[in-house]
């Protein structure tokens, strides 16, 4: 029994260091199962449906009320949007660097959600053979939501901004404030740090990745807007709360960035 | 390889397919069973602590082999859980059916705890939230109610010729 609490620990200490081979055999084991994960998903649809209106019921209701409300607001905000759009898209020309819409993209379906009770992650239908790979950045149309944590042949593993596993660097458009974001665990709410209190932040102002050398994120990704400023004295430093553009909660298609960090 | 470590290779390759393909499918306040975790505490309840460490050990391998979750973490927990199973059912002198359900929901909540305090210490701070209360209570209670069909198919692993033994009292 101490052999395998050593070899337990041993396997713990290997994942936290990044060794290759462990992310390998999750992704060879995943692409193994997933034609038969298809099939049952296929078989089993009826089933989960009837299940998720059993268990679901309440939050059925409550969504497709919130659905309507959110409806009739987007209606209105249609045009707010587009002029937002193209405020962000002028914006990002001011600061002088191409927008992220340059880079080439893979076009994917999310075919499956968290396995398990741990972990925010999705599940994306291409892997290596559309040319995806570990660390690339995932987006929607509207933002950054997660990058590649695992990839298969035909399959790949993102892993959700919003659930804190990893931070990004954002810049403050119109601002030029730098700081730190990480997910809460809320699909659509993350945590600004690390702010200089010198620099002035406002509600509403839109946050892009930084994309500063090293960053496993290239620039101008947009990433939210500011909802809350907390300055703290004490540490010389402001701490924002951001509403992501794109909400990570119920995703059915996702772009993966085919983006290379450059160390 | 004896018979039984195949028979035992068998019910956890079993187990990662029901996860990957039945469990995941229907959740429960967006919690879902976890069979690799009702068979290390089935083994645990059967054939005593030290077996269900090594079986617990065995199915959190696999079970690492599905999530993104640190490596290793499946393992030791689902050690521990079965280890716990064992222990705890030992100190059970009546086999009643409320007694087991007892077991297995402490051993797994045991498990479980274990996970997430372990998984804290190796970086995975996500482990903790409020989603966590959810999980320590539902995991526990689906564990326990599915270790008992499934301590059946332990029987089966343990038993010399791998013949089911129809009189099983649960």
């Amino acid at each position: 029994m101490i052999l395998l609490l050593l070899t337990g620990l041993t396997l713990l200490t290997l994942s936290g260091r990044g060794f290759g081979a462990l992310d390998s055999a999750r992704a060879m084991v995943g692409s193994v199962l997933a034609p038969v994960g298809d099939a049952a998903r296929w078989v089993f649809s009826p089933i989960t449906d009837a299940w998720d209106s059993a268990f679901a019921r309440d939050d059925l209701r409550s969504e497709n009320d919130s659905l309507r409300e959110e409806n009739d607001r987007l209606r209105g905000e249609l045009t707010q949007a587009v002029v937002a759009t193209n405020q962000l898209q002028e914006l990002l020309k001011l600061v002088g660097i191409p927008f992220v819409g340059d880079t080439p993209v893979v076009h994917t379906q999310v075919v499956a959600g968290t396995f398990g009770n741990f972990g925010d992650t999705i599940e994306l239908d291409k892997g290596s053979d559309s040319g995806i790979e570990i660390g690339m950045p995932v987006i929607t149309g509207e933002g950054l939501i997660g990058r590649i944590r695992l990839v298969g042949e035909h399959r790949s593993t993102v892993e959700l901004l919003s659930g804190g596993r990893f931070k990004v660097g954002f810049v403050v458009i119109g601002a030029s404030a730098i700081g730190v974001a990480e997910g809460t665990g809320d699909p659509s709410r993350l945590r600004g740090s690390n702010i200089d209190i010198a620099q002035e932040v406002t509600e509403g102002q839109i946050v892009v990745t930084a994309g500063l050398r090293g960053s496993p994120f290239p620039p101008n990704i947009p990433i939210g807007t500011i909802a809350s400023v907390r300055p703290d004295e004490s540490a010389r430093q402001t701490t924002v709360e951001i509403e992501m553009f794109s909400s990570t909660r119920d995703l059915s298609y996702a772009d993966v960035v085919l983006w290379k960090s450059v160390d | 390889m004896s018979s039984t470590t195949l028979r035992y290779l068998l019910l956890i390759a079993t187990a990662m397919v029901f996860q990957r393909f039945l469990f995941d499918q229907f959740r429960v306040a967006g919690v879902v069973a976890d069979a690799c975790l009702v068979l290390a505490v089935a083994a645990g309840m059967v054939a005593g602590s030290r077996r269900g460490a090594i079986v617990g050990f065995g199915a959190g391998l696999a079970y690492d082999l599905l999530v993104t979750t640190p490596f290793g973490l499946g393992a030791l927990s689902y050690l521990v859980a079965g280890a716990a199973a064992g222990a705890v059912g030992h100190l059970v002198v009546h086999s009643a059916r409320s007694l087991t359900i007892l077991v297995g929901f402490s051993a797994s909540f045991i498990g479980l705890l274990f996970f997430v305090i372990v998984g804290t210490i190796f970086g995975a701070t996500d482990l903790v939230s409020a989603h966590l209360l959810v999980v320590l209570l539902v995991v526990p209670v689906t564990t326990s109610l599915l270790a008992l069909p499934a301590r059946r198919a332990v029987k089966w692993a343990e038993s010399p010729a791998g013949s089911m033994n129809p009189a099983i009292h649960l």
